[in-house]
């Protein structure tokens, strides 16, 4: 009888195993619930933490958008054309915080002309100080290849730091994503943007350069170096990618530099002899008018770089450089 | 058949202590499994094995008074760009494998710098592709090294050794430092194990009279931007003030030459080439020829053997066959030997 009761479910025994299954299972369906993530991995675009460059550009003036001054001093060619545009102090106003993103992109020095002259960027940013009355210089750019070596290589660390700039080198807090409206490529991508985001003015300084991929480097490929991440990948729709920084990065003023250019295996050359002497350095608010200038130093048409109509086309500035009646000079 | 209660709660607990060990089991199983995922089944290709090869010490290379101020770094086909940038594709193209590179001073003067760039292109036909593409006009070739596919600038070297491609680049015009660079391309002539063979066969069967020096160069793809002419040989000759290129391509058999010279042809035509028939009647005679007057030039299209062969953008049908002939010439002797 006893042995009986053991075995026998009785409806108390029931109850409190169903009660205790119950509970269990209630217990395992809370937790799940609690740990459920109801959005899942995020694939999409962040557009609550992303940013956006602020426009720096200035106010058109007539006749006063591009300046070509012919000259082998670069210090006296920049100040020239600066001077050509209404001077320094149409462009930094005193108490301003200026930016200046020269392209450093490779640990060569200056004589192979892959990387801005560091007497130019030095003699820019004395004229932010002396004339401008800037508050503040920064020097920055993202070389992939480790940047203190080519700041320091190219010579423009120094130059730059001599001259009162505080250069910055990329880190990784001073990335934040982007997006390009109407962007192909320029979707959630990180760019060297903390130098950039309290800045009053922009001003970019490059060489012109003959571009295995692009056909030519010069002051709209610059701002690829504001890009980070794997930025390779753009390579293989270049053409766009130039179009949409140029779209992106409204500077104040861009400074092209063709005293030599690098004629041709660019963009990192290696020999003297890839330069030739061209004695011209371009200053220019329009951007898209500067390059288009500047490609004909490489022996190119503006239409051989498809680059170039496509800014055009998006508004970042004209091909027609002649249109905005460039004005000339030349310096001994 | 029943069991006691005691023997039957014994039983009951066993059976749940196996479940809960092979549960255990599963989940240590899968814990375990985790770290070891076929990426091919994703998509996703895994990572390379690393080779075991020994990476040459670039500083064995460099004279005495040359010292490294950097350490060596290494570049694969996933990170050159990060070394030369838009350039990486041009090596990318051609058979890049991998890149070592340091830079050196003068121990007396530290001003004096060198860069060594040591380019594995996998064999000599890749090192030659990308030294030919990139060869600077009007500059001093080195006859004192062993090959001839080596040259100077004034502030830099370059080289072809086996599968190796070579640039050495001087931080400033010096001569100490051309010197320097020199030893160093000879040492590395000397000492650094070619893996591969570091002659290119195709390149003597181009005449040499007229010839410019230097001037020949391979296009692993595209040649003469068509893209049928793969491996393609170009070398460049001076008649009086007009520069000419000859070029050739070898096939596997001889069919398929006729066939890629056909299709070069019908790319020239399908590109405003218009035929225009030799007055040569050995051109005429022995080969397949094509003669197009492309844009105020001449271009000739033989298929020889298993080469296709021919002249291009000479400004002269009469030039442009005084070559075509060379060529036939050329190539004929190399048969007969």
């Amino acid at each position: 009888m006893a042995e009986k009761d053991e075995t026998k479910l009785c409806r108390r025994k029931f109850l409190t195993r169903a009660g205790k299954a119950g509970i269990a299972i209630g217990a395992a369906a809370g937790l799940s619930r609690l740990l459920y993530d109801a959005t899942g991995p995020k694939t999409g675009v962040d557009t609550e933490s992303l940013v956006t460059l602020q426009n720096f550009s200035v106010p058109y003036k007539a006749g006063r958008t591009m300046s070509v001054v012919k000259g082998a001093d670069r210090v006296k060619t920049v100040d020239r054309a600066i001077e050509l545009l209404g001077g320094i102090e149409r462009f930094v106003k005193p108490g301003e915080t200026v930016a200046i993103k020269p392209n450093v992109a490779f640990a060569s020095p200056p004589i192979l002309g892959a990387t801005a002259h560091p007497e130019l960027v030095a003699e820019v940013v004395r004229l932010c100080y002396s004339r401008g009355g800037a508050k503040k210089v920064y020097v920055a750019d993202n070389p992939i290849y480790d940047p203190a070596s080519c700041f320091m290589l190219s010579g423009i660390g120094k130059a730059a730091s001599e001259a009162g700039a505080k250069v910055v080198l990329p880190k990784t807090h001073l990335f934040k994503r982007t997006t390009l409206e109407g962007g192909k490529l320029i979707k959630n991508w990180p760019i060297f943007y903390e130098p950039f985001k309290n800045i009053d003015k922009l001003i970019g300084i490059a060489p012109i350069k003959d571009h295995h991929r692009a056909g030519a480097s010069m002051s709209m490929k610059n701002w690829y170096g504001l890009l980070g991440g794997r930025r390779n990948i753009f390579h293989q729709d270049i053409n766009t990618i130039i179009a949409e920084l140029a779209t992106m990065v409204k500077p104040t003023l861009v400074i092209l530099d063709g005293t030599e250019v690098m004629m041709t295996n660019g963009p990192t050359g290696g020999s003297v002899s890839d330069l030739r002497r061209a004695n011209t350095l371009i200053a220019s608010c329009d951007q898209v008018a500067a390059d288009s200038y500047g490609c004909t130093l490489l022996g190119l048409k503006p239409s051989d770089l498809p680059y170039l109509a496509k800014a055009d086309k998006a508004g970042a500035g004209t091909t027609n450089y002649e249109s905005l009646k460039p004005m000339l000079a030349a310096v001994s | 058949m029943s069991l006691k209660p005691g023997r039957a709660k014994r039983l009951e607990s066993a059976i749940s202590i196996c479940l809960l060990a092979i549960l255990l089991l599963i989940g240590v199983g899968v814990f375990v499994k985790q770290f070891d995922v076929d990426m091919s089944r994703f998509g996703i290709e895994a990572a390379t094995v690393p080779e075991l090869e020994i990476p040459p010490d670039l500083a064995s290379f460099v004279p005495a008074g040359v010292g490294a101020i950097s350490e060596t770094e290494v570049y694969d086909s996933e990170n050159l760009y990060e070394k030369i940038n838009g350039r990486a594709a041009l090596y990318l193209d051609s058979g890049f494998k991998k890149l070592l590179t340091q830079r050196f001073a003068s121990k007396d003067d530290k001003n004096l710098i060198m860069e060594l760039y040591l380019y594995d292109m996998g064999n000599v036909r890749g090192a030659f592709s990308v030294y030919g593409v990139q060869r600077r006009a009007d500059v001093d070739a080195l006859p004192r090294f062993p090959v001839s596919y080596a040259y100077r600038t004034s502030n830099a070297l370059y080289l072809v050794h086996g599968k190796y491609y070579v640039e050495l680049i001087g931080f400033s015009e010096s001569d100490k430092l051309l010197k320097a660079m020199i030893e160093t391309g000879q040492k590395i002539q000397a000492n650094l194990a070619a893996d591969s063979d570091t002659e290119i066969a195709e390149l003597d069967l181009f005449p040499t009279e007229d010839i410019v020096q230097g001037s020949a160069k391979l296009y692993l793809a595209d040649g003469l931007e068509f893209e049928g002419l793969t491996d393609t040989f170009t070398t460049r000759y001076r008649f009086g003030d007009q520069i000419i290129t000859a070029f050739l391509s070898k096939r596997a058999d001889a069919k398929q030459a006729q066939n890629v010279a056909e299709s070069y042809c019908k790319f020239l035509a399908d590109n405003g080439g218009v035929d225009k028939p030799t007055t040569d009647k050995v051109l005429e005679g022995n080969i397949i020829g094509f003669h197009y007057e492309t844009y105020d030039t001449f271009e000739i299209v033989l298929s020889i053997g298993v080469y296709v062969v021919g002249v291009h953008e000479a400004e002269s049908q009469e030039l442009a066959e005084k070559l075509a002939l060379r060529l036939v010439n050329e190539l004929s002797k190399a048969e007969n030997q």
